[in-house]
Order: structure tokens, then sequence, then C-alpha cells
């Protein structure tokens, strides 16, 4: 696993939400070009970890952040923070489409951030964002439709085309299968399987079979700390250490 | 014999529950026949001067029916123009900008500022707004714009300029409070969304944040139009009365509240029955704002239309791709105008950030533009009207008599406004006596039986019951009265009752929020273990929804409090001690008016300085304890 390559570089991070600490000391690489799994039991960090991620915790009121996280070798601290999501992208565990906006400028949305105006450019990137998400062939008559009005299913896989349209390096994904039926998750994990040889992709799950589906590495975090980091396989199947042995057995979580 | 006792027992309960739920009903359709005969008692008064005058009404100059329709219009729509950007603008940056002590300091007296009653707002225009419009902002438009169109003419101050500066004054607080709400009520993860899109605080607040708020925006708007429309006291303090067309904005003017309070005190018969005819044109103009505002919210609430500014806009050959099932391995190919994006997206975030920071600038400004009247008006009330509010026997004794000769020299005592405060508490506690219980059985009766055809007809009542002008409850009052007790038509009863009227439906719509705002699930966990409905609400709903019926009530009662245009129709004029029910009473609103507008007594501005300032520390407490009791019962869930 040392010898892959590593897109992103987490060092000490430390972070805090008001007084509380909510990770301590975690560091590290995760892998270009594959899937890494977070996995832990509720309230160990995951959403928090992926939020440093994309410089998206500090926004939060009382935030606080120690650390330092590369972007291929570039320091995130350094980076203007809307620089940084741009190109790490973020899925959110609720499904969540701008609801005053139809499901072209949803996905339109970053694209005009960067400036693109043209309107056969808007169109290319949203086609094909829609396509990368699979969900072109279910939308494509009904565009101008609010964003609202699609499925639960559909939705989150339209935040993720809205995320794919800016074509970001790393694609963050906080739970995102957590508010979905077993058919719309089954879509989503089809689609992160493709996505996976091409982006970085860091999901957080708290469903293990779903980690052992699309992650080719897993991360286990517990109480704020990173316990263990492995391939996927290595992790579920010979666990190093005894808190990651009972959490994937399912003893606790 | 056990399970006979309950029989026995849940048959009492269900007794009881179809009582309470009968009491309720009874409650709501007796409010409802209440805003029936508002319109039918002023209409039914009006009746002989429509009859007799008929659209003389209109064309004859001597009812100056245009010239103040036109003076409320154009007052109205200029301080809308001008209160909406800062309104907007101090919403914006409280909600979206500010960091959270700045937060909280701005929205306390944003509140604040919203419960400021009038006549202290035009007390201050009057003394220090005036003032500086004829010596500096009149003579600097005229001069910038040569003195033509509507800048032209001598600066008075008194005039029509001054009036629509107060309402944008008065009204940016109420707009800028309900933004805050509509824009604080867009859940954090939109922001979040679009944040995580590579946005800036600007562009999420535009993109995620507006469009989901512009209902609340809407509202907030109409409502503060509402009030700008309906507003007496300080418009009438500022702009001029004079009642013919005006023909540039440093025209002295009127407008139809302002109009109605200053003839009001002479009218008789038929004149009478005129200025009430005026009433019911500003009964139907407040109407009209009302239905039209819930139109437009209903239309912006059934969602985002195309969403784009036109739909067929976009057909253009690239939104259908060319393998239309692209196959799943060469998804990923980046369209060849990427590369210049993305070599470019460095710039465009600058760039965007740059903007970010002239909006805030802009923001900064609109709060400023917001605080600064407020402060002064503040600090005058405490400079002048301080040391009367520290003397003891203010509040005992009562105004301040004529000067008197003593030795050589002359002795003007202080006086004091201790009749008013008398009058207003007893106001204030026979209003409650009725508008509180009958406010709030109406609006449990909403919350939790009103999902019905009654219910929305209720809802719609009420709405409008809180938008319409206050001085139009006191000619409702007054005219009710003198139908059937002609004498004694203003006492303190009458001014009690305008209260009451006041209070209903502030007191309902509180109480309606506050049990909609006590969750489902508690309704139903307390409805599965076997609690009869009433018991629900009684025990478990208003329970959990104390703090915020506290509050309303509070709210409902300041605003009673601080109400003079009612009380100067309904109340009569005294300066003296309570001498009875069916006598006119002082209160702490006329009383100030009265000083401004009649009084020959000396000290007298440090008197009604001094009732001023009593009526803002009393907001003061009022706003800060609803604050409080908001923060203890915790704000919405953050995650």
């Amino acid at each position: 696993m040392r010898s892959v390559p590593s897109k992103m570089e987490v060092a000490g991070l430390n972070a805090w939400y008001g007084p509380r600490q909510v990770l301590y000391d975690l560091s590290i690489d995760l892998p270009d070009r594959a899937s890494t799994a977070i996995i832990g039991p509720s309230g160990c960090g995951k959403s928090t970890f992926l939020r440093c991620l994309n410089r998206l915790h500090e926004e939060g009121a009382g935030a606080r952040v120690q650390g330092t996280i590369r972007l291929d070798g570039e320091d995130l601290a350094r980076l203007d923070p809307a620089l940084v999501r741009c190109r790490v992208g973020m899925v959110f565990q609720k499904p969540s489409p701008f609801p005053n906006l139809s499901i072209f400028e949803n996905v339109a949305a970053g694209l005009r951030l960067l400036g693109v105006r043209r309107r056969e450019e808007l169109d290319q990137g949203v086609s094909q964002a829609l396509i990368e998400a699979g969900l072109w062939e279910e939308v494509a008559e009904v565009l101008d439709a609010p964003g609202t009005s699609l499925s639960g299913g559909q939705q989150q896989r339209l935040c993720i085309a809205r995320a794919l349209a800016v074509r970001p390096e790393v694609l963050l994904l906080d739970e995102p299968c957590s508010a979905l039926d077993p058919i719309a998750t089954a879509k989503i994990e089809g689609l992160l399987a493709k996505l996976r040889s091409e982006y970085t992709v860091v999901i957080a799950t708290h469903n293990l079979a779903q980690a052992t589906r699309i992650a080719d590495h897993t991360a286990f975090l517990y109480l704020g700390s990173l316990i263990e980091f492995a391939p996927t396989e290595q992790l579920f199947q010979h666990p190093k250490e005894a808190l990651t042995e009972n959490y994937v057995k399912g003893r606790f979580g | 014999m056990r399970a006979a006792d309950a029989g026995r027992h849940l048959g009492v309960l269900r007794r009881l529950g179809q009582t309470f739920r009968a009491g309720t009903t009874l409650v709501a359709v007796g409010v409802c026949l209440l805003v029936v005969a508002f319109v039918v008692v002023l209409a039914g008064t009006a009746l002989p001067a429509i009859r007799h005058f008929g659209l003389r009404f209109f064309t004859d100059p001597a009812f100056s029916t245009i010239p103040v329709l036109v003076g409320t219009l154009l007052t109205s729509g200029l301080a809308l123009l001008l209160a909406v950007p800062v309104a907007f603008g101090v919403a914006i940056f409280v909600s979206e900008s500010a960091p959270r002590w700045l937060r909280l300091a701005l929205t306390y007296v944003v509140d604040l500022g919203a419960t400021i009653p009038s006549v202290v707002y035009g007390f201050w225009a009057l003394e220090v707004l005036v003032p500086w419009m004829r010596s500096t902002v009149e003579p600097d438009l005229a001069r910038a714009t040569g003195g033509r169109g509507p800048f032209a003419g001598l600066p008075l101050g008194t005039d029509l300029l001054s009036a629509s500066v107060v309402l944008a004054i008065m009204i940016v607080p109420t707009i800028s409070a309900l933004a805050r709400e509509a824009l604080r009520s867009v859940p954090r993860s939109s922001r979040e969304a679009a944040l995580g899109l590579g946005a800036t605080r600007w562009d999420a607040t535009r993109i995620a944040v507006l469009g989901p708020a512009s209902p609340g925006l809407v509202a907030a708007v109409m409502l503060g139009l509402g009030r700008a429309i309906g507003e007496t006291i300080a418009v009438a303090l500022v702009i001029g009365n004079i009642y013919v067309l005006p023909t540039s904005l440093f025209s002295p003017g009127g407008t139809i509240p302002s109009l109605i309070v200053n003839r009001f005190g002479d009218a008789f018969g038929l004149q009478l029955d005129a200025l009430i005819e005026l009433g019911l044109i500003l009964f139907a103009l407040s109407f009209a704002i009302n239905l039209g505002a819930r139109l437009l919210i209903r239309r912006l609430e059934a969602g985002p239309r195309g969403g784009t500014p036109s739909a067929s806009r976009r057909r253009s050959g690239a939104l259908t791709p060319s393998a239309p099932s692209a196959a799943a391995g060469s998804l990923l190919q980046a369209p060849p105008w990427w590369e210049r994006v993305a070599r470019r997206r460095a710039t465009t975030v600058r760039r965007r950030r740059l903007r970010e920071r002239i909006v805030l600038i802009v923001l900064a400004a609109a709060v400023l533009a917001a605080v600064v009247p407020l402060a002064s008006l503040v600090a005058t009330a405490v400079g002048q009207g301080g040391s009367a509010v520290i003397t003891p026997s203010f509040y005992t004794s009562v105004p301040p008599p004529f000067c008197v000769k003593a030795n050589a020299s002359t002795v003007c005592p202080l006086g004091g406004i201790g009749p008013a405060i008398e009058g207003t508490l007893i106001l204030l506690g026979l209003a409650s006596l009725v508008g509180i219980p009958v406010g709030v059985l109406t609006g449990i009766y909403l919350s939790e039986y009103g999902r019905n055809r009654f219910g929305r007809l209720l809802s719609l009542l009420t709405d409008v019951m809180v938008g319409v002008p206050s001085i139009l409850l006191g000619v409702f009052v007054f005219a009710l009265f003198l139908r059937y007790d002609r004498f004694d038509a203003q006492s303190a009863l009458a001014g009690s009752a305008a209260l009451a009227l006041l209070m209903i439906p502030i007191v309902t719509r509180a109480t309606e929020t506050a049990l909609r705002a006590v969750p489902s699930h508690l309704r139903e966990a307390a409805l599965a273990l076997g609690f009869p409905r009433h018991r629900v609400t009684t025990r478990i709903v208003l329970g959990n929804a104390r703090g915020a019926l506290v509050t309303g009530n509070l709210l409902a009662l300041g605003r009673a409090g601080g109400e003079t245009a009612a009380l100067v129709l309904t109340a009569g004029t005294s300066t003296y001690w309570f001498t009875g029910l069916r006598a006119p009473i002082a209160a702490l609103g006329p009383l100030i008016y009265d000083d401004l507008t009649i009084s020959i007594a000396p000290n007298w501005t440090i008197d009604a300085w001094g009732a001023a300032l009593i009526l803002l520390l009393i907001m003061a407490a009022v706003s800060l304890a609803a604050r409080l009791s908001l923060r203890t019962e915790g704000e919405p869930g953050s995650e």
C-alpha cells in the first residue's frame, strides 16, 4: 500500500467544535485514483475528517483545526478555501439540491461559479456531468423541473453530478446512502465503482458491507483517532488491532 | 369494578375534552364575528357620508381625499424604497456574515427597534430629524438637483420627505427582523452545499439562500409596507399637515391616518362619517396589501419556475450528447474548453473574493444606516429624559402646572407623569383581561383544531387584523361606542377595548406559532400513552411552548403599552388621575403626543422625554425577555 502514490497527505490533524475535540492527531495518506472508505461508529469523527479535507469544517461556528493537509503536495492552508473546494468536491449525507434551482441550474451552479458563461459549454458540462452520475437518461426531458422534484436517490445522484461538473480531483462523500433505500443505494454504489478508478474518492460510511463493496482502502476511526488503515480486504479479514476486529466483526458500534 | 371506574373516568375525560374543544371553537367563532363587526361598523358608520357625498368625496377638494391618498402612497412608497435595501442589508449581514457576538447584538437592537412605539419615533424625528433635514439634507438635495422636480421649493423640514424618512427608519427594523428570520430558516446544509462547490459566502447567499427565503422576504416587505401605510402618529408629527396635492417632496402634506387623527377631535355628524369613510379606504388599502402579499407568497412558495431566465433559452446541440448512452468506461473525457476554465480557476476565485469583500462593505453600510438613527433616538431620550426618570416624584405627580411666581423668581415645577402611568396600567390590565385569554384560546384553536375551512378563514382574518392600522381600531371602537354610548365615547373603557382589539390578533398569532413549534412527535408520544387530546394540548403542548407564549404576550403588551393613535381617538384627553371607567383616562403614548401638539405647560419636553424614555426602557426589557426566553428554549437543532 505504501507504494501507491498519494493524492492527499494528512499529518497531525486535530479538530475541535468549540471546546470539544473531535479529531486527535490524525495522520493518513489518501491514495490517488482509488477509493478510501472511512468507517467507525457514529460520532467517531468521520464527517469532521471529511469536512477538514475540503476546509468546510472551519466554516462552522467555534470550529478549529490544527495540523497540515496537503493536496498534491500543496498545503491546503495556503490555498483559498473556495479554490480547495473546487478541487475537492463534496457530497453530503442528506441530498441537498438547491431548492429554488432547476435540475439544469443545480448542475450548472459550480460551472457558473468558475466563470463558464457560454451556453454550449454549460450545456455540454451539465449533460456530461449528468451522464457521469448516471442520471442523464432519467432527467434529460425534465431539465427545467426543480431539483427537489426528483426522488431521494435521484437527488443524491444530482448532487454527485453537481460535484462532478466542476471536475474535482478528489470527491468526498459523507454517508451518501444513509438516507436512501436499497435500490437507490445500489445505483450509487455502482456509480462509485466506476468513479473510483478515475477520481480519488473518500467515502465515510457506517455500512461495513458498503465499504467492502466499493473501497480499495479502508480507515477505521474510533473516538476521533485513526485506529487502522489498510487495504479493505486486509482490514476486514486480518485486522491488526483488536478494536478494529471487534468493530468489523460487529461486536460494537 | 376497576374497569368500570376506568370507563367512567374516560367518559369524564372525553366530556372534558369536548368541552375544551367547544370552548376554543366558540372563542374562535367570536373572533371571526368581531372582525366581521369591525368591517360592518366601519362601513355602516361611513354609509351616510358615502350616500350623501357620493363621488364628490373624491373630487371636492374640501375633503382632501385625493391629496391624502397621494400623500399616503407617496410617503409609504418612498419609505419602502429607502428601507428595503437597508433592511435586507442588515438581515443578510446578521444572518450570513456577522460573527456570533455581533449577530446577537444586532438581533437585539433590530428587535428593539421594531418594538419602539411610533410616538417615540415621531418625537425623536420632530426634535432631531426634522431640524437636520431642514438645515442640511434638504438644502443639499436642492443644491445638487438645482431645486428641480421633486426637490423644488423651500426646504421646510416638516414635509413629505421627512415623513418618508421617519417611516423608513421605523420600518427598517420590522422588515429586517422578518427578513432575518426568513434567511435563518434556510437550512445550513443548503449553504454548505454551495460552499462545498467553491462558493464564497456571498455566492452561497446568492445561490442557496435568497431563493428559498424569497417568500419570507416578500412577506417582510409587505408587512413593512402595511405598517408604513397605517402609521399615524410619527407621520402626523412631521409631515406638516397641509392637505393639498403636493408639488414636490419638500411640500408639507398629509396622509389618511394623519388626517384622521388630526381632524377626529373636532369632527361631528357627517364630517365624522366622512373621516370614517377615509378609514374605510385605508382599511381597503391595507387589506389589498395583505391579499397581494398572500398571492405573491403563494406563487413563490409554489416552487421554482424554470430556475433559468427562460426555459427555451437553451436548446443547443451540446445538450444532446452525440452518444446518448455513452459507455461506462469512456465517461470522463474533459471537454476541450475545460482546460481554459481550469487554468483561470484561481483568478475567478480571487475575483469572487473581491466581490465578497465589496458586498460586505455594502452590508456594513446598511447596518450603520439602520443603527445610527436608533442610537441617536436612544441617546436623545436618555439625554433629555434621563434627569426626569431618576426623580422619584416624576412617577407620582401630575403633569407640570403653570409656573409660579415665588418671591422675585419664577419657579417651573418638573411635574410628573403619574396619571399616565396609572392610566396605562389600568388600560393594559383591562385589555389583557379580555385580549390574552381570547387570543390564547383562538391561537390554540388555530394550532390544534384549525385544519379546516373555518380555520383557514380565521387564519386569514387574523393576518388581516394583525396588519390593520391601529388607528382604525380606534375609529372602530369610537364608532361603536358612539352608537350605543353617545356621551362616553372617549373613556377608559373604550380605550381598553381598543387595546384589547390590538392585542388579540398578536396574541393569537404568537400562540399559534408557539404551539406549532412544539414538535409533533411530542404530541404523538403523549397521545400514544393514552393522554386525551385536550390534555395533550393543555399539559404537553402548552407546557413546552410556555416560554414562547409568555414572550408573545409580553410583546403584545408592549405594543399596547406604547400605543398612541388608537388611544388618542378612544381614551380621550386627561392629565389627571383615574376617575372612572366611563371617563377619559391618561396614558403614556397620548401624553407624549398631547405634549407635542397641544400642551402649553412649561417643562413639557422634559415631561414628554421622560415618558418616552420610560417607554423605551419597557420595550428594552420586553425585547430582552423575549430574546432570553427564546435562547433558553434553544435554537433549532444545528445538526
